[in-house]
């Protein structure tokens, strides 16, 4: 296999995973079936737009992609989503109407065109005997070192394990000193913010437009339930299993056997292994 | 049958006066929003009653309307298209049922997962119409073909569409008085207990999802005639997100609800959606404060207002009959452990138990905690895997099978912590009770099984004490937790099984509502002859009515004997002090 | 001095309807209260209004002479108030070692172990996989290593081993004497009076009997508890 076919498999396994992991806090964790989690990817990929419209200079596309991603979810989870928690069709519904909601809005704000922003980092890099965008190459780096941070924390950290005990039995986590208000809404917000995240970087190299968020939110949902919904390891090992069907199988025969091919592998997972393969960290 | 006459009645009276005081247009209007209604009703039927939410109806709807179009286009009568037709819908109810009943054996939820599995069926779907091209003729659409008997979409076919959405609510309004509907609701209530009476839960499921799929169907094929073309679209998750829309808004627990919600949105969508820009907004607003607070959608605001001046009057029942008798083998013989293992991880719950018990009368199982008595009795009725040796009722083995078999071998289970229905009222339990291991298939769809009655049952209820003949119409998660233990008795005993599983049935009762526990365990015994197995901590009322004794340690069988020589047993008093409470 | 623990007048239920009337209890430093009484008639409703998992329609709850009425229960918790649930008292996906060490412990779960050795051989196992007795006790000797001088249980010996309640009975004993307060509502009247100073007796939701322990005659007791 050519090695642009290799760097462009972990540009795709890496994205993944990235897109992946909000949804993996926010469903994996606190069992919300986030139906508009694609949607808090495609409002980050809408910040460069904006600092470009306010003609504001190109480092503040972060703080504005954090800022306007935080704020939408902090809001809804306020307004809706603690309504919400151990009612999982319920949060399905719900979020689908939420979803239904920020792609009118952002129709109506930003248009229904295409939109596309350049990449801050141009041109390429001589990587392996070839020439690769210096760009994606930076993201990669940056979404590896990411992942290393955060599963240093997870090993050390007490709140993945009070998410769980939250979740489980609300009404006894607090009666043993969990702000349970507190811990839903951060860890919500945070979730929609790495996904937000995943937008700004992804933006450079996709087609931005108010309908793109269902692609990534489909393929989020199947790597969770092929990786499994409650590890790190499960995150990466999803994200692999369908990213790379998709990439392998796009790149022998066609785009649609790759997505066909995905489609009958998750629903394989969701009859015979539902929990996925690597369901716990243990 | 006045209740489902009038509405029908009333529905078809107003649809067929649409065209002269509408206008044919109006009608062919109403017609495309009545068949999104029928698709809608379906999901209703599925949602409202087992909980199953299907995320992928224009599958059904979208294969149907493909097949119907090619069935039109090339040519034949009317004989051969409604004989095409009864083919299609044979092979997708065949799909269907299929489908759920695999997906669903061997589980005890509704799970979301089911809801994925459609979502991606229909993505699958949608995307093999948009490309194979020569059979469908991909994005532009299949075309080319007259409607059903060459009936005018703008005229004569609106009679067709009006006659089908009469004919399926004439068939849901009249599901929705049989004990079908009790136990497609019991699925949803509490799905063990269920399946405890001997119910094939996953079957239920099957044909559930099957009737819902049908009508989806039927809505397809109606569309391909009224639309005169069809779209990948029509087999699509946008499609099927939107027929989930219609049914929440209009009301999933009402028959009607759907078509309501299906009419309203979609005569609103069209006369809103040009001159209003944020109409799609507000529908998914409107959307999501019906999932927050008003999950009964319109349907249910409307029969609460309606209820406020024309209060329910309580359904008449037919006569007190006499049930029939129970399936179960009544002699099934003696219960046997033969070195039953049982390992979860490194934890050895049973580490190989073994012992026989006589073929009838009490057996009172104690031990200290954790010493796997609740696990052995979820051995026997399959709960529980085990991981070594094998249990017999007699002659036939009976360890690791589905917990819906454990009634027809003869055995009934009551659990540690009640487990009713509990949306239900406490009539309507008994009614569930009264069926399990005497019904036939056929008895669920026909009234009489709600005016069944055995001798059992009225021995428990009409005994002095029990306080539930006074409560019938409560619903039973609204009882005091003694009487739900009361209730669970009777719902288990109703079907005489002449196994009786019985864990901790004296849990959180006072002194009184013991010994009144203890009367009804011991004159089940004396009536039916059964044999009992009974765990229980309080000793008093493990001496007054055991025949025999097992004494449980640590996954092995410490002593097995009468009450006397256990408790004298050296090693017994070792590990297990006993008390009263 | 202020009572560690203060109800006055308490009325409280689920949705709109009351279930509790007008109770009031005060409960000082090394004393335990036992409260009694058939089901249903508002033992652990008293219990969630206390500790905050059940808003109130009437009356005050106070801490140590603060009045805590409209704290949440984790702020509570914070306060000194520990709670054992008579239903769902352990967290099923966790381990029972985890169980134990996610709250604010003051001693170590081994100060236990020796009473109740079993806990300590299953530390790696699910708690949703333990028999319901067993979950009794890790939820007992979680609520016993809190942090907490007020505490209050509902119904601990419910499905319990007549040997292991004598021994929570011994545990509570201790803690009220090392100066907790200690709340008891239970329908085993032989474990309550061992351990009781007061008793106060509840039917359909008020109180009918408050005596000290001792005081009280059996029949008294057993006839709060007919059916």
């Amino acid at each position: 296999m050519s090695t642009v076919l290799l760097l462009n498999l972990l540009w795709q396994i890496g994205t993944l995973a990235l897109v992946t992991l909000g949804l993996a806090i926010v469903f994996g964790k606190l069992r919300i079936m986030n139906m508009a989690h694609g949607e808090f990817v495609m409002l980050g990929a809408y910040a460069p737009v904006i600092t470009a419209g306010f003609g504001l200079p190109g480092w503040l596309q972060l703080p504005v992609c954090l800022i306007t991603v935080a704020l939408v979810a902090f809001v809804l989870e306020r307004a809706i989503i603690r309504h919400l928690y151990g009612r999982m069709f319920d949060s399905l519904l719900a979020t689908w109407g939420i979803s239904i909601l920020l792609r009118e809005a952002a129709e109506l704000v930003f248009g229904r065109g295409y939109q596309s922003v350049s990449p801050p980092i141009p041109g390429t890099l001589h990587l392996l005997g070839t020439d690769y965008p210096a760009y994606r190459v930076a993201a990669m780096a940056l979404i590896a070192l990411g992942f290393a941070a955060l599963a240093w924390w997870n090993a050390r950290s007490k709140v993945a394990t009070r998410i769980r005990a939250m979740t489980g039995n609300p009404a006894l986590a607090q009666a043993i000193g969990i702000n349970t208000g507190r811990l839903s809404a951060a860890s919500f917000v945070f979730g929609c913010t790495t996904a937000g995240l995943a937008g700004l970087l992804l933006a450079p190299t996709v087609r931005i437009e108010p309908m793109m968020g269902l692609d990534y939110l489909v393929r989020s949902f199947f790597a969770l339930v092929t990786g499994g919904l409650g590890s790190l390891e499960g995150l990466g090992i999803g994200a692999t299993l369908i990213a790379g069907t998709q990439s392998v199988l796009g790149a022998l025969v066609n785009q649609t056997s790759g997505y066909l091919a995905v489609l009958t592998l998750s629903i394989l997972f969701l009859w015979l292994k539902p929990d996925g393969i690597r369901p716990y960290s243990r | 049958m006045a209740s489902v006459l009038i509405p029908v009645s009333l529905l078809l009276g107003a649809l067929l006066l649409v065209p002269q005081a509408l206008g044919e247009f109006t009608a062919y209007q109403l017609g495309l929003y009545l068949i999104y209604g029928i698709a809608a009703q379906g999901i209703g039927f599925l949602w409202g009653k087992t909980g199953i939410l299907p995320l992928g109806q224009a599958l059904f709807f979208g294969v149907a309307a493909y097949a119907t179009g090619m069935a039109l286009r090339d040519g034949g009568g009317l004989v051969l298209h409604l004989g095409l037709a009864a083919v299609v819908l044979a092979a997708i109810a065949l799909a269907a049922f299929g489908l759920a009943a695999l997906i669903f054996r061997g589980r005890a939820d509704s799970g979301p997962y089911f809801s994925l599995i459609t979502l991606a069926l229909v993505m699958i779907a949608e995307q093999v119409a948009g490309t194979t091209t020569s059979l469908t003729g991909g994005f532009n659409g299949f075309s080319g073909y007259d409607s059903l008997a060459g009936l005018d979409p703008f005229g004569g076919f609106y009679y067709v569409i009006v006659a089908a959405t009469a004919a399926v609510t004439l068939l849901l309004l009249t599901l929705n008085r049989l004990p079908a509907n009790l136990i497609a609701r019991a699925v949803l209530d509490n799905e063990p207990r269920l399946q405890l009476l001997g119910y094939p839960t996953h079957a239920i499921k099957g044909l559930a999802f099957t009737v819902s799929a049908l009508l989806a169907a039927l809505a397809g094929g109606l569309f391909a005639s009224h639309q005169g073309i069809v779209t990948p679209d029509a087999t699509g998750f946008a499609l099927s997100a939107q027929l989930v829309i219609l049914t929440a808004v209009g009301g999933r627990f009402h028959v009607l609800g759907p078509l309501v919600g299906a009419v309203a949105i979609g005569w609103a969508s069209d006369s809103l959606r040009d001159s209003f820009p944020y109409w799609e907004l507000l529908l998914a607003c409107l959307f999501i404060l019906v999932v927050l607070k008003a999950p009964g959608g319109l349907a249910e605001l409307v029969e609460r207002g309606w209820r406020r001046i024309i209060p329910a009057r309580p359904a008449v029942l037919p006569p007190a009959t006499e049930a029939p008798a129970p399936r179960a083998p009544q002699d099934p013989g003696a219960l046997a452990f033969e070195d039953v293992r049982l390992q979860i991880g490194v934890v050895r719950i049973l580490n190989g138990v073994t012992f026989e018990t006589p073929a009838a009368g009490i057996v009172s199982v104690i031990g200290p905690n954790g010493a796997g008595k609740t696990s052995a009795l979820n051995t026997i009725t399959g709960t529980l895997r085990t991981t070594g040796g094998a249990i017999r009722l007699g002659t036939q083995r009976i360890d690791n099978r589905p917990p819906h078999k454990a009634l027809a071998s003869g055995i009934g289970r009551k659990l540690q912590v009640p487990s009713v229905f509990f949306s239900m009222s406490v009539a309507e339990n008994l009614t569930i009770a009264m069926m399990a291991g005497r019904a036939r298939w056929s008895d669920v769809l026909c009234r009489s099984p709600f005016g069944w009655r055995s001798g059992g049952l009225t021995r428990v209820l009409e005994h002095a004490a029990v306080p539930l003949a006074a409560e019938l119409s409560r619903p039973a998660g609204t009882l005091p937790q003694g009487h739900r233990q009361f209730l669970e008795f009777a719902m288990t005993a109703a079907a005489e099984p002449p196994v009786l599983l019985l864990d901790e049935p004296c849990a959180g009762l006072s002194p009184e509502e013991t010994a009144l526990m203890t009367d009804l365990v011991r004159a089940y015994q004396a009536a039916t002859g059964a044999l009992v197995i009974m765990i229980e901590h309080d000793m008093s009322i493990v001496e007054a009515i055991s025949d025999r004794v097992l004494v449980l340690h640590q996954g092995q069988v410490l002593a097995f004997d009468s009450y006397a020589a256990v408790s004298a047993d050296p090693a017994v008093q070792a590990v297990y002090a006993g008390g009263t409470k | 001095m202020s009572a560690h623990l203060e109800i006055e007048a308490l009325t409280g239920g689920y949705h709109d309807t009351n279930v509790l009337f007008d109770v009031s209890a005060r409960v000082d430093r090394g004393e335990v209260l036992g409260i009694f009484g058939r089901n249903g008639v508002g033992k652990t409703t008293l219990a969630r209004l206390v500790q905050g998992g059940l808003r109130l329609a009437g009356g005050a709850v106070r801490l140590k002479g603060r009045e805590v009425s409209s704290l949440a229960p984790w702020d509570r918790r914070a306060l000194g108030l520990g709670y054992m649930p008579q239903t769902e008292m352990v967290f099923d996906d966790l381990t029972v070692r985890e169980n134990l060490m996610l709250g604010e412990n003051a001693r170590a779960p081994e100060e236990y172990f020796d009473l109740f050795p079993r806990l300590a051989e299953r530390q790696g196992q699910l708690a949703g996989s333990m028999s319901g007795g067993e979950r009794k006790i890790l939820a007992f000797v979680r609520t016993m290593i809190e942090d907490s001088d007020v505490l209050i249980l509902d119904e601990p010996s419910e499905g319990v081993q007549p040997e292991n309640i004598e021994r929570m009975a011994q545990c509570l004993r201790a803690r009220a004497e090392a100066g907790a307060a200690v709340v008891l509502s239970e329908q085993n009247i032989g474990f309550l009076t061992s351990i009781a100073d007061h008793l106060l007796g509840l039917d359909a939701g008020r109180v009918v009997l408050r005596e000290t322990a001792g005081r009280v005659s059996a029949e008294e007791v057993r006839a709060l508890l007919t059916v």
